[in-house]
């Protein structure tokens, strides 16, 4: 019997359909289907000039929109050959580790909540206020912040924002050993984790996993250590992994990643230097390619961009991690339990808004 | 930490994977830079369809190929060269072709390679490779969508991201918003 598990329905987090065939309570098989939020924005882009594509790529995924918008400018950069001041590097690394930070709490908020646990959703969402009001009082808005330029980043920090950060740093850290207690001292939380939703180091590969997923399936590889861009071959952490491959590990490799970027963030900050934070880019890119690869928080983004000598895009192609990771759905549910499938699918960090474009 | 093996629903339980997880960074020639080692392997084996090759800047390599062979060469890119992820699969329409760039990447080895096929206007077809990455099914049936490119022997070619009676594919050029 095939039931359709969306596209509205609480395991799904946006607007997404996944197709499950049960036998009795056993998944025999599944498959996704997206694209009920295409936007379209691929064809957008072909119209608009190389800086109003900025708000748009922030748009990408409302969960880590900095991520995208700081892609773009570095593929853009790429293509037109810009050099960005070594300020901006720091200031984006910054940046950026409060996104991941940001998206993985709320992904951790969004995981509490499917597994039936009000209180970590709570908990979470309330210790991600303290980042996203740090992005706000830098860029001016809370979900979407338009603040990377091609050539560096829109304005300085403002006075007394890199305390505030250490001070974040320090209370996110206090947090994150009390949410290891809260959810691995959880029975039913871990009953609903371990040895669920097993996806195997060949499949990961083969399927074009990425991301966390991918690491918590025994691949450590990550492009922040392993193919460094911005400043972060300047910087001392952990590419975290583990061999398991199931949700707890999945889980278990946020978590860890999340004291990586608190780890970034204070070395970060330290390590800044004064001086410019924004080149003046030229208006229309050459005729040529660019390629920009990001450590996203969900995965690899990717962008390939195609210049014509005009000041728009003859083409953008934008690569979803989140795209390709439900596609290997099928291969994780397969043979678990109906109950499962939240837990399983939860636990990808699914984000429609870059899946469907 | 207490066991709770109870839940596991599938045959195999957690499974006995290296436990360090780090990629053996062997290098495939000793001796040889292995960007170096596949532009030569690529132009060794498939020398007469191979239209250019070069290396754009350190990490990253470029290749053009006739569509013919390939199946054959991403066979041999992931079997012989340890290419083993597919990222992304684009799809651009120029004024007198189309061209579909493959970028392919080594975990092994830090390579991307970044492979492009041209296809004429009137015929925009090529062999799926997603027999050989299964990553690729998804992004053929994304280029099939919206850039209308057709893929020869795809277990399902299918719309993808815009309604299944949709009559155009919106990413060409002649397609005007």
């Amino acid at each position: 019997m095939w039931i359709n598990m969306g596209p509205q329905h609480p395991m799904t987090h946006g607007l997404w359909n996944l197709r499950v065939k049960v036998d009795g309570e056993t998944i025999v098989d599944a498959e996704p289907e997206v694209g009920y939020l295409h936007r379209g924005i691929e064809k957008i882009c072909e119209n608009r000039t190389y800086p109003q594509i900025i708000p748009l790529a922030d748009r990408l995924c409302y969960g880590s929109s900095l991520t995208w918008s700081h892609l773009y400018c570095m593929t853009v950069e790429d293509l037109m050959g810009v050099e960005v001041p070594e300020r901006a590097e720091y200031i984006r690394v910054v940046t950026l580790e409060m996104q991941r930070l940001a998206s993985h709490l709320m992904w951790l908020a969004a995981y509490a909540v499917d597994l039936g646990m009000m209180a970590g959703f709570i908990y979470s969402m309330r210790d991600r206020e303290v980042l996203v009001d740090l992005l706000q009082s830098l860029s001016g808005s809370r979900l979407t912040y338009n603040y990377p330029r091609i050539g560096g980043v829109a304005h300085d920090l403002p006075p007394n924002w890199d305390r505030e950060a250490l001070r974040a740093c320090n209370y996110i850290e206090t947090r994150l050993k009390e949410y290891e207690d809260l959810y691995e001292g959880s029975k039913i939380f871990m009953m609903r984790n371990v040895d669920v939703g097993l996806l195997t180091k060949e499949d990961a590969l083969d399927l074009g996993v990425t991301g966390p997923p991918l690491r918590a399936s025994g691949v450590r590889y990550d492009m922040r250590k392993d193919r460094p861009y911005s400043v972060y071959s300047d910087l001392d952490f952990e590419v975290c992994s583990r061999p398991e491959g199931d949700c707890f590990a999945r889980y278990r490799v946020r978590i860890d990643e999340m004291w990586e970027s608190c780890k970034i963030i204070r070395q970060a900050i330290q390590r800044m230097p004064k001086g410019k934070w924004r080149t003046v880019a030229p208006r229309n890119a050459p005729v040529g390619t660019g390629l920009g690869r990001v450590e996203d928080p969900r995965g690899e983004g990717m962008m390939y961009v195609v210049g014509d000598g005009s000041d728009k895009p003859y083409r953008l192609k934008i690569r979803s991690p989140i795209f390709i990771t439900v596609s290997a759905a099928p291969s994780m549910l397969v043979g678990y339990k109906m109950a499962d499938v939240v837990a399983i699918m939860g636990g990808l960090d699914m984000c429609i808004g870059e899946c469907d474009r | 930490m207490e066991d709770y093996r109870g839940s596991c629903m599938r045959e195999g339980g957690r499974s006995n994977q290296d436990p360090t997880g780090n990629i053996e960074r062997a290098p495939l020639t000793i001796g040889e830079d292995p960007e170096e080692h596949v532009l030569r392997t690529i132009n060794d084996e498939f020398g007469k369809s191979v239209e250019g090759s070069e290396r754009v800047r350190a990490g990253l390599i470029r290749a053009r190929l006739a569509r013919d062979s390939l199946y054959d060469a991403c066979k041999l890119l992931r079997d012989d060269l340890g290419f083993e992820h597919l990222s992304m699969i684009s799809a651009v329409d120029y004024p007198d072709r189309f061209e579909i760039v493959y970028h392919i990447n080594s975990y092994q080895s830090n390579i991307m390679l970044e492979l492009i096929v041209k296809l004429p206007k009137d015929d925009p077809t090529v062999d799926s490779i997603s027999s050989i990455w299964g990553g690729a099914n998804w992004n053929e049936r994304e280029s099939y969508d919206l850039m209308g490119i057709v893929f020869n022997d795809h277990p399902k070619l299918e719309r993808i991201l815009l309604p299944k009676d949709t009559m155009y594919h919106p990413l060409r050029k002649d397609f005007r918003m």
